[in-house]
């Protein structure tokens, strides 16, 4: 369980540390990128609550989904139009329902739990 | 969880731990971009310095000025005052000043002369121009046409007349009187003034400008009028 938290501070203490970054220019397609890979992240949290996780989808998914917004946001910007918001409604939206949904099954879960511990 | 799925979490969330901080570095780090040539740059630093060098002689003097309140203070506390009000004075240019300065004549430029072309004041902008030349080179006294220029002096362009503390200034030729400290100034007053760019833009005005070389004495005329310091407040005490 601990593992997945360890990789995250791995990775924002590399990012810190090292200080690297970005041509300004190119933030809007990281940031829609976090944004897509926070999806997958909760999507991959929710479908393992729902035991239907697959690692291939999940991985697949995530690379799948920063590529996607990345390149809708560049079409945006040669198009002139801000597509990349498309982007973030989508994900913005998905993202809500994802933890809506986890936000019941783990209620769900402890009610469970509650009622067995007073019925044994 | 499988160890292997959660080796998956792991690795998605360390790439997103690093697009994290990438972005917050990206965001909250960038500096402005520095876009002064290493002209500005130098231009900038030689200005610094000369405040530095300014403040450090302000400070020796303030601390001089301590030190003969210190020395007086229990023989004559009066002399003290008026020494350091006599320095103010001097500060103020409500005094003659003499030391090693140069001449500056204004004239009308031969062709306007040769071609009978009127011959027109000076523009408040240009005299302006010309004194901050002076006064950005040396720290110096300086009248014009007979008239001390000090910190208040106003030079303004008042019915169609160019005037120093209201008063009409001459229509060209006139004289300009420059006095510093010490030798080295005035050479390097005159090194300046020679080569300076406000001489063509005189020139553009019909007026030349002829820089009389370094002279060891020269006397720059007090202030004659009233100081109106109305103001002017007491500073609060902290």
């Amino acid at each position: 369980m601990w593992l997945p938290i360890l990789g995250l501070f791995l990775g924002a203490a590399l990012g810190l540390l090292t200080d690297i970054q970005i041509p300004s220019a190119y933030t809007n397609y990281l940031s829609i990128a976090v944004l897509a890979s926070l999806d997958t992240l909760i999507g991959g949290i929710r479908a393992h609550l729902q035991n239907v996780y697959d690692d291939k989808i999940f991985v697949s998914g995530f690379f799948f989904n920063i590529v996607l917004a990345a390149s809708l946001a560049f079409l945006g910007v040669h198009l002139g139009v801000d597509l990349y918001l498309a982007a973030v409604f989508a994900f913005g939206v998905r993202l809500f329902q994802n933890i809506a949904v986890i936000r019941r099954m783990l209620l769900e879960k402890w009610a469970k739990k509650k009622t067995q511990t007073e019925l044994s | 969880m499988k160890n292997k799925s959660l080796a998956y979490f792991a690795g998605i969330l360390f790439i997103i731990g690093l697009m994290m901080s990438t972005q917050y570095n990206t965001v909250n780090g960038t500096d402005p971009r520095e876009v002064r040539g290493v002209w500005e740059i130098r231009q900038e630093l030689t200005q610094e310095k000369q405040l530095h060098s300014e403040l450090l002689s302000e400070i020796s003097l303030a601390d001089e000025t301590l030190d003969n309140y210190g020395a007086v203070a229990s023989e004559s506390p009066e002399q003290a005052l008026k020494e350091t009000i006599e320095k103010l004075r001097n500060e103020a240019g409500l005094t003659e000043q003499s030391g090693p300065g140069l001449e500056v004549m204004i004239k009308p430029s031969l062709e306007a002369v040769a071609l009978g072309l009127e011959i027109e004041q000076i523009a408040p902008d240009m005299l302006s121009r010309f004194l901050n030349e002076i006064n950005r080179t040396v720290d110096a006294q300086v009248s014009v046409d007979g008239q001390r220029i000090i910190n208040s002096t106003a030079i303004r362009y008042i019915n169609g007349t160019t005037t120093i503390n209201t008063l009409p200034l001459t229509s060209p030729p006139f004289e300009i009187l420059v006095a510093a400290e010490s030798e080295e100034d005035i050479e390097r007053l005159y090194n300046q003034l020679v080569v300076s760019p406000i001489i063509q833009d005189l020139y553009i005005d019909n007026l030349s400008v002829e820089v009389s070389k370094p002279q060891h004495q020269i006397t720059i005329p007090a202030y004659e009028g009233e100081l109106n310091l109305s103001v002017l407040q007491l500073a609060e005490e902290e």
